[in-house]
C-alpha cells in the first residue's frame, strides 16, 4: 500500500477530516489531496549500506497525468557512471504498471518484467513495486485506531492487496496525519514480518499540496537505509504527453 | 682318476644336516665301483659331488687330474660334459625327443657338426641294442629300452667316467639284470670308470669294488664278491657293435 | 576354510611371484574397468554439478538448439501464469587475455530478475565488494567474477580483465565479486557474469537469447508447465530440465564407456586364460598332494572346493588391487576426458574429485571373482578327478595334457562354419555382431590346433637356427599345447585388437583427409573464434560484402552452423549458399543425383544429409525431416546423401536463405574465402586483419591451419585407442611371462637333465629365449591373420554403428611392421626373468623334481 512514493513524494490528505469516515475513505482522501496534473523534482538519493557505506545518486523526475493513470520519467544525473540511465513508468488503473529502462552506453531499452518488481530498485532500498501508483480499489482497508506519531495525531490503517499477485507484500500499516492527510509512515509486511519501512519527514506545503520532502526507506532484511530528498519540487508545470513515450526515453 | 680329500657336505636349513663328513676316496681309472648304504647315508650326494652337479661344503675333488672346487659354473659344465656320463634311476629322457634326438643332445651341446653327430648317435644306439628304435619317442619304449637309451646318451662322447644313480631301481629284476650287464659290458669294452649307487646287493656284488656309506662316512671299502665270476661270464662278443 | 589355509597357503607362499602374475590379468581388467568408468563418471558428475550450479533453482530451460531465438519469446513465456520467474540467458566462452587463465564462461543474465533464480552471493561483507546494480547495468564493460578468479589474478573491484569481443580487444571492469560457492564454483571459478544486453552486443548476437531459465509458481507442477510451454512455443523449442543439458556430453561419454567395457572385458578375458593356465599347472604340480589328500579321505568335492576357493581368493585379491590401480588410472584420465569435454563445451571441465561409485566397485569385484572362478573351474574339476593311486606313484612323470581334444576340435569346426556363415551374411547388423563373437570363439577353440601347426612349421627353422635349443623350444610348445595356447591366444587376441584398432584409426584418418581435401578447400577461413567448433561469437551477415571489397579476395561464402535436435538426435546443420558452394566443393554423394541434389537444395526445396547422419539414424534418400525452427517445424526432404564429417553425430546442409527465413538470423560463424588469381595467402590475410583487426574480433585461418586443427581433434578423439593398445600389449606380455614361468616350472627336470648332460647356462637360456620368441612368433602369425578379420568387423561395427563412417578396408601393414619387432622384443624381455630362474636353481633338486 505504499503507492506513489516517488511519484508524488508523499501521501496526500484531505483537509476535511470528517469524523467517523472509514479507513478506505481516509486513504482515498489522502490520495486525492496529493493529486496534481504534473510534478517535477530533483531527487538526491543516499544509500547507506549495512557497513555504513554511503553511495550518492541524483536524478531528475517528471510526471504527467492523473493519479493511477500517470506516466513518469526518471533520469539519473549522477554519478558519472550512471548518467543518462532512465526509467519510464506507465501506470495503469486496472493492472500493474509497465516499466522500461534505458541504458545509453548500450543504446537500448529493456522492459522491467512484472516478475522482477519485487527486486530492489537499482541498489536502493526501494523495490520496483514501490515506484508504482495503484488504485485505491485494488486494496482492502482496516481501521486500526489512532495514535500520536512524530508528535502528530495519526490514523493507523492496515491495507491488504485484493489479488495475491498484485503485491510482494501481504499487508501494510500506514500512519496518516489527521491534520493534513499526509502519510508519514508505511510499514510493509511479508507474512507477518516487517520487511520494509518508509518514513516521511520534512512535511511542507508546495504549490498547495502537502508533501513530506524527505523519505527514509529501511530494508529490514538487509539492515540498509536509503534517504531520498526532493529538491526543486514543483507541481502543475506544463509538460507534453510526447515526452513520456518509449521514443522519448530513447532520445534521452 | 677320481680323488676325494676330506670332502664334507652339509645342507643348511632350519637344522643343519651333514650328508657327508670328511670322506677320503680314491678310485683308479677303469674301476667299477658300487656305492651302497641305507637311505640318507649320503651315497647320492657323493655321486652328485663327483658329477659336479653339486659342490662340497669343504674338501677337494679331483677328476682326471682337474680340480672341481672353485671352477665357475660353465667350466664345471664343460668338465661334466667331457668327462662324465650320467645314468638316472628315472631315465630323465626328454619326452618330446626321439631316441635318436635324446642321444644326440649332448653332442649338439658340444657343437659337433651334424654329420658327425648322426654317425655317433647311430653307433651309440647300436651299441646299446636300440638300432631299431631310433625314431621312437621315449613313451613308446619299455622301461629297459628307455634306460638303454639313457645309457647311450650318457656315453655320447665316451666319457672316462660313468655315474649311475640306481640305474635298475625303476626296473623289474629281469630287465634290471640286463641293464646291469650292459653297463658291465660297456665298462669292460670301453674301459670307463663306473660308479653305481645302488640299494640292490646283487648289483653291488657284481662290481669290482663296493664302498658302503653310513651317516655320511665310508664304513666299508672292499672287493666285490662277484668280480671274479664276472670274468667267466658272457663276453663282450655279445655286444652288437663288436 | 581350514583346508585352504593348510593346503593352499603354503603353496601360494612358495609361488608368490607366479600367483601375483596370475592375478595380474584380473588386476588389469578390473583396473581398466574401474579406471575408465570412474574417470568417465567423475567428469560427468563434475559436469552435472557445473550444470546444476549454473542452473541455480531453475526448473526448466527453454532453448532452440544452439541457434538461439528472438527476444520476444521472453514476453510470451513471462505471460504464462504458472511461470513464477523467467529470465533470459546468453552463454559464451571467451578467452581472457590474462596469462595462464584460458577460457572464461560468460553468463549473460538480466540482473534485475536473475537473482530470483541464482545465488550470486555478492554481499560478502568484504569491504572491496561493491554491489551497485545500476552501475553494473549502465556500463557495458561490467563484469562480475568469482573470488577464485579474482584471487588467482589479483583482481579487485574496478580491476580490468582484457577480453576479445566482436569489436576487438576490450578491457572489462570488475564490478562485483561472487563468493566461491554455488554458482561461482562452476568450472572451477572460471565463470563471469555480464549484463545480457551487453553480452548480446559484445558477442554479436543481435537481439537474441540462447535460452530462458524459469521457475514455476508454487503449487504448479513442473511437468504441466513444460507441456503448456511446449504447446505455446511449438516444436522449434526445447523445454527441458537443466539436467537434460548434459546430454550431448553424455552421448560422447557413452562411447567412452563402451570402449572401457571392451577394453576391460578383453583384459579380463586374457586374465581368465592366465588364471586357467596357472591353475592347470598347479593341479599337475600338486598331484601328489592331491593324491595324499584323497588317500586321507578327502572327497572329490572337497578337492574341487580347495581349488575353487583359491580362485576366489585370487579373484578377490586381484579385484582389490585392480580397484586401487583403477582409481589411480581414473585420476590420470579425468584430465584427458575433461579436456575432451572442453572441446565440446569450450571450457575444460576439471573434476576436482574422483567420484567413486560403490555399486561400480562392487560390480568390478564381483566381475573379477567370477572371472577367476570360471577360469579355475576346469582345472579344479581335473584336480577332483586325480586318481590317488597313480598320483602317489613316485617317479611317474605325468604329462600335463592328453594332447588333442576331439570335442574341442569338432566344436571349433562347427563354430567356424557358423562364423563364416555370419561373415557372408554380415550385411545384416545383428549377424555382423554375432559373426564377430563367433569368430573370436572359433579362433579361441582353434588356437591349440593352429598354434601346433605353426609351431610344427617353425620347428625346422628353429632347428636350423640352433639345433638343440631350437628343437627343444619348438618341442616344448608342441608338447604342451594347452600351456602354450593360453599365451598364444592372449597374444593373438591382443594383436588382433591392435590390428583392428590400428586399421580403424587409419581408415578413419584416411576418410577424414579425403573429406578435408574435398570439403575444406577454401584458401582462408575467417572465424570469430580460434576454434572452428566454438559458436559463442558470430559475425553479422553484412560483413560478407565488406570482405568482398578487400582486394585479392575472389569469393566469400557465408556459413552458419549450429547444433539442433531432429527427433531427439543431435545434429549439426550447416547453412550456406549452396549455389556458390557447389562451384567450389561438391561432397561425394552416396545416394542421389549430384546435380539435382545441389540444385534442389539451392532452391530451398530440400536438404543434404551427411552419410553418417543417415547411417546412424537410418534415414534414406527422399525421407522428409521435421527440422524444428523458432518459426515452427520445417519439413524438408533429404534430396541427397553425401560424405561429410563435419560432426561425429551427423550434419545436414541447407541453403542459407532457408535458414535466414526460418531462424530470422543472418549471423555467420565462418566465412570461406577463396583468393583471386595471383593473390597470396599472406597478403590477403594481412589485408583482412588490417581492415577489421581493431574493430572486430576475428581469426583468419589458412587452409593448413584448419587441416591441422581437424587432425588435432581427430587425434584427441582417437587418443583412447592408444590406451587400448597399451593394455592389449601389456596383457600379451603378462600372458607370455606367465606361460614361460609355468613352462619352466613344468620343465624343471628337463632343463636339469640338459645341464647334467652338458648344457651350458647360455644354452639353457637360449632354449627359453627361443621358446618365448616362438610363442611370440606364433602369436604374431595368428594374431596378424586374425586381425584381418577383426578389422573387418571393427570397421563395420565401430565405423557404422558408432561413428557412422563408411570406412575403406585397408590392412595396416605399417602397424604390423612395428608389431613384429616390438612383440618379439617384448617376448624376449619377458623371457629374461624366467630364463635366469631356470639356470640359477639347484641342479640336484631339478633332477629329483617331481
Amino acid at each position: 500500500m505504499n503507492k506513489t512514493l516517488l511519484v508524488s513524494g508523499c501521501w496526500f490528505l484531505v483537509v476535511g477530516a470528517l469524523l467517523g469516515q472509514d479507513a478506505r475513505q481516509i486513504v482515498a482522501e489522502s490520495q486525492k489531496r496529493g493529486q496534481s496534473r504534473s510534478q517535477q523534482y530533483e531527487g538526491t538519493l543516499e544509500v547507506i549500506g549495512a557497513g555504513n557505506k554511503i553511495s550518492l545518486k541524483r536524478w531528475m523526475f517528471e510526471r504527467i497525468g492523473s493519479y493511477g493513470a500517470s506516466k513518469a520519467i526518471l533520469r539519473f544525473t549522477a554519478p558519472a557512471e550512471v548518467k543518462g540511465v532512465a526509467l519510464l513508468i506507465v501506470n495503469h488503473q486496472d493492472r500493474a504498471s509497465d516499466q522500461w529502462m534505458w541504458t545509453p552506453a548500450l543504446e537500448r531499452d529493456r522492459r522491467i518484467a512484472l516478475q522482477d518488481r519485487s527486486t530492489r530498485f537499482f541498489g536502493t532500498d526501494f523495490s520496483f513495486e514501490d515506484l508504482e501508483e495503484r488504485d485505491v480499489n485494488q486494496f482492502d482497508y482496516k481501521f486500526e485506531g489512532e495514535e500520536t506519531f512524530d508528535g502528530q495525531p495519526c490514523w493507523k490503517i492496515e491495507s491488504k492487496p485484493k489479488e495475491s499477485k498484485s503485491s510482494q507484500y501481504t499487508s501494510s500499516l500506514m500512519m496518516i496525519r489527521k491534520d493534513n492527510y499526509v502519510v508519514i509512515q508505511i510499514e510493509n509486511f511479508a507474512k507477518d514480518k516487517m520487511v520494509r519501512r518508509i518514513h516521511y519527514s520534512d512535511v511542507q506545503q508546495q504549490d498547495g499540496i502537502w508533501v513530506g520532502r524527505t523519505m527514509e526507506v529501511l530494508d529490514a532484511n538487509r539492515g540498509s537505509r536509503t534517504v531520498l530528498k526532493l529538491e526543486k519540487l514543483q507541481y502543475n508545470v506544463p509538460m507534453k504527453e510526447e515526452s513520456f513515450t518509449l521514443e522519448a526515453l530513447r532520445r534521452g | 682318476m677320481i680323488d676325494l680329500a676330506k670332502v664334507s657336505k652339509t645342507f643348511s636349513g632350519k637344522r643343519q644336516v651333514t650328508a657327508l663328513e670328511d670322506v677320503d676316496l680314491a678310485i683308479a681309472r677303469g674301476e667299477m665301483v658300487a656305492i651302497i648304504g641305507p637311505s640318507g647315508s649320503g651315497k647320492s650326494t657323493l655321486l652328485n659331488l663327483i658329477g659336479g652337479l653339486d659342490t662340497p661344503s669343504s674338501g677337494q675333488i679331483e677328476i682326471d687330474g682337474s680340480r672341481l672346487s672353485g671352477l665357475p659354473d660353465d667350466d664345471l659344465t664343460r668338465m661334466r660334459r667331457d668327462k662324465i656320463g650320467f645314468i638316472f634311476q628315472f631315465f630323465n629322457l626328454l619326452p618330446t625327443l626321439t631316441c635318436f634326438e635324446n642321444v644326440a643332445i649332448p653332442l649338439h651341446l658340444r657343437g659337433w657338426p651334424k654329420k658327425k653327430i648322426d654317425e655317433r648317435a647311430k653307433e651309440l644306439l647300436s651299441m646299446v641294442g636300440l638300432a631299431s628304435r631310433v625314431d621312437h619317442l621315449p613313451e613308446e619304449l619299455s622301461g629297459g629300452e628307455r634306460q638303454r637309451c639313457a645309457i647311450a646318451r650318457a656315453l655320447s662322447v665316451y666319457p672316462p667316467v660313468l655315474l649311475a644313480d640306481e640305474p635298475t631301481g625303476n626296473l623289474d629284476t629281469h630287465t634290471g639284470a640286463d641293464i646291469l650287464k650292459l653297463i658291465r659290458d660297456l665298462h669292460q669294452r670301453l674301459g670307463s670308470t663306473v660308479l653305481i649307487v645302488t640299494h640292490d646287493p646283487h648289483v653291488a656284488e657284481s662290481c669290482e669294488r663296493v664302498i658302503a656309506l653310513c651317516d655320511g662316512r665310508i664304513v666299508e671299502d672292499r672287493v666285490g664278491k662277484a668280480s671274479l665270476r664276472l670274468a667267466q661270464g658272457r663276453q663282450v662278443g655279445d655286444l652288437p657293435y663288436a | 576354510m581350514i583346508l585352504l589355509r593348510l593346503i593352499s597357503w603354503p603353496y601360494i607362499r612358495k609361488h608368490a611371484l607366479r600367483w601375483l602374475l596370475t592375478i595380474a590379468g584380473i588386476v588389469l581388467g578390473v583396473a581398466v574397468f574401474v579406471g575408465m568408468h570412474t574417470a568417465n563418471q567423475s567428469v560427468l558428475y563434475a559436469f552435472r554439478q557445473t550444470v546444476d550450479r549454473i542452473a541455480g533453482s531453475t526448473q526448466l530451460q527453454i532453448s532452440s538448439g544452439e541457434t538461439g531465438f528472438d527476444e520476444n519469446v521472453l514476453d510470451r513465456v513471462q505471460g504464462v501464469r504458472e511461470v513464477r520467474i523467467a529470465v533470459p540467458v546468453i552463454e559464451a566462452v571467451v578467452n581472457t587475455g590474462l596469462p595462464g587463465q584460458g577460457n572464461l564462461l560468460i553468463l549473460g543474465v538480466d540482473m534485475t530478475g536473475d537473482r530470483g533464480l541464482r545465488q550470486y552471493d555478492l554481499e560478502s561483507g568484504d569491504e572491496a565488494v561493491i554491489d551497485d546494480p545500476l552501475v553494473f547495468l549502465a556500463q557495458p564493460d561490467s563484469l562480475i567474477i568469482t573470488d577464485t578468479f579474482a584471487k588467482e589474478n589479483k583482481l579487485g573491484i574496478g580491476g580490468k580483465v582484457p577480453m576479445s569481443t566482436m569489436e576487438g580487444e576490450k578491457l572489462f571492469t570488475v564490478r562485483g565479486i561472487m563468493k566461491s560457492s554455488g554458482l561461482a564454483s562452476a568450472f572451477g571459478g572460471n565463470l563471469a557474469i555480464m549484463d545480457i544486453y551487453a553480452a548480446q552486443k559484445v558477442f554479436g548476437r543481435g537481439r537474441r537469447f540462447d535460452r530462458i531459465d524459469l521457475a514455476v509458481e508454487e503449487g504448479a507442477r513442473v511437468e504441466d508447465v513444460k507441456s503448456k510451454l511446449e504447446a505455446l512455443l511449438g516444436p522449434g523449442f526445447q523445454v527441458e530440465s537443466p539436467s537434460a543439458r548434459g546430454q550431448q556430453f553424455e552421448s560422447i561419454s557413452r562411447i567412452y564407456a563402451l570402449t572401457a567395457n571392451i577394453t576391460s572385458a578383453f583384459a579380463l578375458f586374457i586374465g581368465m586364460f592366465i588364471i586357467y593356465n596357472t591353475f592347470q599347472i598347479a593341479v599337475t604340480q600338486r598331484r601328489t598332494e592331491i593324491g595324499i589328500l584323497r588317500a586321507l579321505g578327502a572327497t572329490r568335492r572337497q578337492v574341487r572346493t580347495i581349488f575353487l576357493g583359491e580362485s576366489v581368493v585370487a579373484g578377490l585379491l586381484g579385484s582389490s588391487l585392480g580397484l586401487l590401480l583403477g582409481i589411480a588410472i581414473a585420476r590420470g584420465m579425468t584430465g584427458y576426458i575433461g579436456a575432451l569435454l572442453g572441446e565440446v563445451f569450450g571450457i575444460a571441465q576439471k573434476a576436482e574429485e574422483i567420484s567413486t561409485n560403490p555399486a561400480l566397485m562392487l560390480f568390478a569385484v564381483v566381475l573379477g571373482v567370477i572371472t577367476s572362478v570360471i577360469a579355475a573351474y576346469i582345472p579344479a574339476r581335473n584336480a577332483a578327478r586325480v586318481d590317488p593311486v597313480q598320483a602317489l606313484q613316485k617317479g611317474r612323470y605325468q604329462q600335463m595334457s592328453a594332447g588333442e581334444n576331439r570335442v574341442r576340435r569338432i566344436t571349433a569346426l562347427a563354430v567356424t562354419i557358423l562364423a563364416a556363415a555370419c561373415l557372408l551374411l554380415s550385411r545384416y547388423r545383428l549377424l555382423a555382431y554375432a559373426g564377430d563373437a563367433l569368430a573370436v570363439l572359433a579362433v579361441l577353440l582353434l588356437t591349440p590346433t593352429l598354434a601346433q601347426w605353426v609351431a610344427r612349421a617353425l620347428r625346422p627353422l628353429l632347428r636350423w637356427l640352433r639345433p638343440v635349443e631350437g628343437t627343444l623350444a619348438a618341442d616344448s610348445l608342441l608338447q604342451a599345447p594347452r600351456r602354450t595356447s593360453g599365451a598364444v591366444a592372449a597374444l593373438m587376441l591382443s594383436l588382433a585388437l591392435v590390428v583392428a584398432l590400428g586399421g580403424l584409426t587409419r581408415a578413419s584418418y584416411d576418410s577424414i583427409f579425403k573429406w578435408l581435401g574435398v570439403a575444406l578447400n577454401p584458401d582462408l577461413f575467417i572465424s570469430p573464434s580460434q576454434s572452428l567448433t566454438a559458436r559463442s561469437f558470430r559475425f553479422p551477415g553484412s560483413m560478407a560484402d565488406q570482405l568482398r571489397a578487400i582486394p585479392g579476395i575472389g569469393e566469400v561464402q557465408s556459413v552458419r552452423d549450429a547444433r539442433i535436435q531432429i527427433n531427439g538426435a543431435p545434429v549439426i546443420f550447416v547453412a550456406a549458399d549452396v549455389r556458390a558452394l557447389v562451384n567450389r566443393a561438391t561432397l561425394p554423394p552416396t545416394a542421389g543425383d549430384p546435380t539435382k541434389m545441389y540444385r534442389l537444395t539451392g532452391e530451398g526445396k530440400g536438404i543434404l544429409a551427411s552419410d553418417n547422419f543417415a547411417l546412424l539414424h537410418g534415414y534414406k534418400l527422399g525421407d522428409v525431416l521435421d527440422i524444428p525452427s523458432p518459426q515452427g517445424v520445417l519439413r524438408m526432404p533429404i534430396v541427397g546423401i553425401v560424405v561429410d564429417y563435419s560432426d561425429q553425430q551427423g550434419s545436414i546442409l541447407m541453403d542459407r536463405s532457408v535458414y535466414m527465413r526460418y531462424w530470422n538470423d543472418d549471423t555467420v560463424n565462418i566465412f570461406r574465402v577463396y583468393l583471386a588469381r595471383g593473390a597470396t595467402e599472406a597478403e590477403v590475410k594481412r589485408r583482412i586483419l588490417d581492415r577489421f583487426g581493431t574493430e572486430r574480433r576475428l581469426f583468419v585461418l589458412t587452409n593448413r591451419d584448419v587441416r591441422q586443427y581437424v587432425v588435432r581433434l581427430t587425434d584427441q578423439w582417437f587418443g583412447i585407442t592408444y590406451v587400448q593398445i597399451a593394455v592389449a600389449v601389456l596383457v600379451a606380455l603378462l600372458g607370455i611371462v606367465n606361460t614361460l614361468i609355468v613352462s619352466i616350472t613344468d620343465r624343471r627336470r628337463e632343463l636339469g637333465v640338459l645341464q647334467a648332460v652338458g648344457g651350458l647356462r647360455n644354452q639353457i637360456r637360449g632354449t627359453i629365449w627361443l621358446e618365448a620368441l616362438t610363442i611370440g612368433a606364433v602369436g604374431l602369425i595368428l594374431g596378424l591373420a586374425f586381425g584381418a578379420l577383426q578389422l573387418y568387423y571393427s570397421l563395420r561395427i565401430t565405423g557404422e554403428d558408432l561413428a557412422g563412417m563408411r570406412l575403406d578396408y585397408e590392412y595396416p601393414y605399417q602397424i604390423c611392421l612395428v608389431l613384429v619387432p616390438v612383440i618379439l622384443a617384448v617376448a624376449f624381455v619377458s623371457a629374461i626373468g624366467p630364463a635366469e630362474s631356470a639356470v640359477r636353481g639347484s641342479l640336484v633338486e631339478a633332477l629329483e623334481y617331481e
